[in-house]
């Protein structure tokens, strides 16, 4: 403390800048956070969006080429059938000549022809017809047909040798039975072929149509499972960040860390909310300090006027000893000297409670007496109260417990509403400070009590804005108030006004007891 | 017939009567020295001082009130306000009170035996013993 | 015992009343007549003198240093005649630069706007509008020279003891109330305002050394102790303070001299930027 009492009578000049040093841990937590931040696997949200987007894209081509594919197997089936058809009508044009062969003995060359029109169709699609028959049938029917025309061109060979053969009729009736039963055969093969050509046309369209309504389900499905994704990693993140703003309004300054396991587009604003908050907190800082200097000065007019009193002791005193050196006994010269030494000390004491509350500090919490420190607040406001020859009280009911706090600013606050109330009162007036337990339980009220002038009922709402004041041009920032408040609220207290006009007011400054410490510097805020 | 100018001086700095009282005596006056304003008035209650010198800030009673009972007991009497605080209103203020003088602390003896010794000769009781040193 | 320093809209007028008030008290009368003897001890010509008086320092004009100076030599001569008491002063300036001795009685004078009028355009038949503009501009060129060379407003109401206006009251009453109010008690000098006019002196004598080099001092006396303060760079900082001291320990009666340097804040942005 010597030291640092010292550092300050060395620079007094010139404007100090502010320094906290809570403030650059801020800095570098911040600067870690960054680090932190960048560290992660870059995945945005950019991405995402275009990999989903990919995704159902190739499953939609994936589909349609399945869905190509089958109506190309159904064009083809539909192809087949129609070949098949063909086969159907030649081997029943065949029937139907035979059938006129054996009424009329006509149309044997037709029936021959058509035979072997069925055979080319048969012939020209056979793999096909393997694919579908199987060996067996397709065996069977390849005889069946190269029988029925061999028997047709039997029937021919008899034909052409009519005359010259007598068992011709024998030979035909013969041969007509075998026809037939060859050509009924024929006929059944091919409606066989064409039922089961049917059914598989009919099984590959219902295929299509299943595999449209798989595809549909599922896109559907894919899709959802894409916005639960993204929604819920845009809403999380959204979520968290007006956490984030929530916490800075309260006044926590803590820089956002790492709590998300990629980097993305909300990477970069949580680095632009953590510089935005080293700004926001020097600033308050500085307006802190500033509004702190202003009570300093406004204390710095009492102070000098209270160092007048141990200065004119010394003054006096001095000349005293010169004057009357030689007259004096040894004991009384010793008596002055230490009435000077004594009055040098005391000149000291004034100033130094006056430098220890403007020098600046580190946040710093800690369990506070309040009734100690409001003993102390009062005595820096008495050379201020000793300039307006007021009067003041504290008050206090004892026994209280102990607050959490930062000592420093919280006797700004004190000291603050104190000079308001100085302000406000009439020359040769009193003021009250009280000590006591809260209404609420868990929390300490400290009142500041004025019998002054009051405060108007249509201001009163107005009177923590910033900015605001009543006092003339040039004697109020009116950020006394709104800095105190900002203050408490870091506290997690409160402040609360009663006035009435001409009566005078209260302020209270209600402060939670706290059995942990209330972190107003740094609360592990991992987020 | 000749008879001493009687000071009282009050300040509720000790050193302050502890001091001025040889330095006042030397030039010839009875000095008494009080550091309570309650025990200074009650003195002046009984006795009337040519001079009176006092502090105006003073825990209990104000120097200008001190002022105004002197004055009102007896309008003779010089009254010297000696004050830490001293400003233009204030000063204003104990002269239109009826203060013979207002002077600002610090200040040396000299200087206030300089006003006493003004104010014993507009009391028509000038002081012989003009301590030169 | 008292002094009174009358300061009027109508130099005029303010004389007019000065005169008669010192004819009625015996006081002496101060005005712009000294500016002849105050130039044989400076060297500074009357001219100038009154033109630190009437004008606001401009680019082309005088400069703010040698009005500095001047007034500082104005000053210096105005209080030690006020420290041999009993004096009427006007046109002097004297309301701003002994405002907080408690036995100067500060007076300000509003003249009839008429007679003002024709002070400030002599030989013109104006308007009434266009007095009115002429009279406010005179004002504002007040309030900016009083601001420009003492920091105060001359035409502020709350700087003075006292406000009279001609318009609704006669000079005879005016000369009348001002010499009651020298009566009253709390106009009275004392050894504290004394001490004050004295301190005054001295801090206008070491302005008058000062400024001519340092134009932006600020300085206070408090008996034989001198305080200045003045801006300056981290370099220069302790040779400047040994020529402040020793340029005002010179001054008989200061035995202290205490120098503030502040940092020039722009002075060392500016030549940082070089």
């Amino acid at each position: 403390m010597r030291e640092s009492e010292k550092k300050d009578a060395v620079d007094s000049e010139g404007a100090a800048p502010v320094t906290l040093e809570g403030h650059y841990e801020r800095i570098k937590a911040a600067e870690s956070a960054k680090k932190g931040l960048l560290a992660r696997p870059r995945y945005t949200f950019r991405m995402q969006l275009y990999l989903s987007f990919l995704l159902v894209f190739l499953f939609a081509a994936a589909t349609g080429a399945i869905l190509i594919f089958v109506s190309h197997e159904v064009e083809k089936k539909q192809r087949f059938l129609e070949i098949v058809n063909d086969y159907m009508l030649e081997v029943q044009q065949a029937r139907r000549y035979e059938k006129n062969f054996f009424l009329y003995g006509t149309n044997l060359s037709d029936a021959l022809e058509n035979v072997y029109g069925a055979k080319t169709i048969y012939a020209g699609d056979e793999d096909e017809l393997i694919r579908i028959l199987g060996q067996v049938r397709h065996s069977q029917i390849t005889k069946n047909l190269e029988r029925y025309e061999t028997l047709l061109k039997v029937l021919a060979e008899l034909e052409r040798g009519r005359a010259d053969n007598i068992s011709y009729r024998e030979k035909i009736k013969e041969i007509e039975v075998e026809l037939r039963e060859q050509g009924q055969k024929m006929v059944s093969y091919g409606q066989e072929l064409m039922k089961k050509e049917k059914e598989s046309l009919s099984e590959t369209i219902l295929r299509s149509r299943t595999i449209h309504v798989y595809a549909l389900a599922f896109l559907l499905a894919l899709l959802l499972v894409n916005a639960y994704l993204l929604g819920r990693r845009i809403l999380g993140t959204i979520n968290r960040f007006s956490l984030y703003a929530q916490r800075i309004a309260s006044g926590n300054f803590t820089p956002i860390t790492p709590a998300r396991r990629f980097r993305d587009e909300f990477t970069d604003l949580a680095i632009g909310i953590n510089q935005m908050i080293l700004q926001l907190e020097s600033r308050e800082a500085v307006l802190v300090q500033s509004h702190k200097m202003r009570a300093v000065g406004t204390l710095t007019a009492g102070v000098a006027h209270e160092l007048n009193n141990p200065l004119n002791n010394i003054t006096l005193t001095a000349h005293m000893l010169l004057e009357d050196y030689k007259r004096l006994s040894d004991e009384e010269r010793i008596d002055m000297l230490k009435d000077v030494v004594g009055e040098a000390g005391r000149s000291k004491a004034i100033i130094s409670n006056l430098l220890d509350f403007a020098r600046e500090s580190t946040s710093h919490v800690e369990p506070l007496d309040l009734e100690k420190m409001l003993k102390e607040t009062v005595s820096l406001a008495s050379n201020q109260l000793k300039l307006s020859g007021m009067k003041i009280e504290l008050q206090s009911t004892g026994y209280l417990p102990r607050v959490h706090g930062d000592s420093q600013q919280l006797r700004q606050v004190f000291l603050n509403l104190i000079l308001n109330a100085i302000d406000a009162s009439k020359k040769g007036g009193k003021i009250q400070v009280l000590l006591m337990p809260a209404d609420d339980p868990g929390y300490i009220a400290v009142k500041v009590v004025d019998f002054g002038t009051g405060i108007p009922e249509h201001i009163l709402g107005n009177i923590f804005d910033p900015f605001f004041t009543t006092k003339p041009k040039g004697k109020g920032t009116g950020l006394g108030l709104s800095v105190s408040q900002g203050i408490v609220a870091k506290h997690g207290g409160r402040i609360r006004v009663t006035s009435k006009e001409a009566e005078g007011t209260t302020f209270s400054v209600i402060l939670p007891v706290t059995t942990i410490p209330a972190d107003i510097s740094r609360s592990p805020t991992s987020s | 017939m000749d008879k001493k100018v009687i000071v009282l001086i009050l300040d509720d700095e000790p050193i302050v009567g502890k001091r001025l009282k040889p330095a006042v005596e030397r030039m010839g006056c009875e000095v008494e020295v009080f550091e309570d304003p309650r025990e200074a008035l009650q003195r002046i209650d009984e006795k009337t001082f040519d001079i009176v010198v006092t502090d105006i800030r003073m825990d209990e009673i104000d120097g200008i009130e001190v002022l105004e009972r002197v004055k009102k007991k007896s309008p003779r009497t010089k009254v010297i306000m000696i004050t830490g605080y001293a400003m233009m209103a204030l000063a204003r203020e104990a002269m239109e009170k009826g203060a013979y003088d207002f002077i600002a602390k610090p200040f040396t003896p000299e200087e206030l035996r300089k006003a006493i010794a003004k104010a014993a000769e507009a009391l028509g009781t000038p002081l012989q013993n003009s301590v030169t040193q | 015992m008292t002094i009174i320093a009358i300061s009027s809209d109508s130099y005029r007028m303010g004389r007019e009343i000065g005169e008669k008030i010192s004819k009625r008290l015996g006081y002496r009368y101060l005005d712009r007549e000294i500016l002849k003897e105050i130039s044989a001890g400076s060297g500074i010509s009357e001219g100038k003198l009154l033109k630190a008086l009437e004008k606001t320092p401009s680019a082309l004009g005088m400069s703010a240093r040698d009005q500095a100076v001047y007034l500082a030599h104005i000053e210096k001569k105005v209080i030690g005649e006020f420290l041999k008491d009993n004096v009427v002063c006007h046109g002097l300036a004297a309301h701003l630069y002994v405002l907080g001795v408690s036995h100067v009685l500060k007076v300000r004078v509003l003249s009839n706007p008429e007679v003002l009028g024709k002070e400030l355009a002599p030989g013109k038949d104006l308007s009434g509008d266009a007095m009115e503009k002429l009279i406010g501009r005179n004002e504002n060129a007040r309030k900016r020279w009083s601001l420009k060379a003492f920091s105060l407003d001359e035409t502020d109401p709350s700087n003075y003891d006292m406000v009279i206006s001609l318009n609704k009251i006669e000079i005879n009453e005016a000369v009348k109330s001002i010499a009651e109010a020298v009566g009253y008690k709390k106009f009275k000098a004392m050894s504290y305002s004394l001490k004050c006019l004295k301190d005054e002196e001295t801090a206008a004598e070491a302005r008058t050394i000062l400024f001519p080099r340092f134009p932006d001092a600020q300085v206070r006396a408090n008996g034989p102790t001198v305080v200045v303060i003045t801006k300056g760079m981290k370099r220069e900082k302790q040779k400047k303070a040994l020529i402040i001291k020793e340029m005002v320990g010179k001054i008989p009666g200061v035995n202290f001299v205490e120098v503030h340097i502040v940092n020039d804040i722009l002075r060392q942005a500016a030549e940082s930027l070089r």
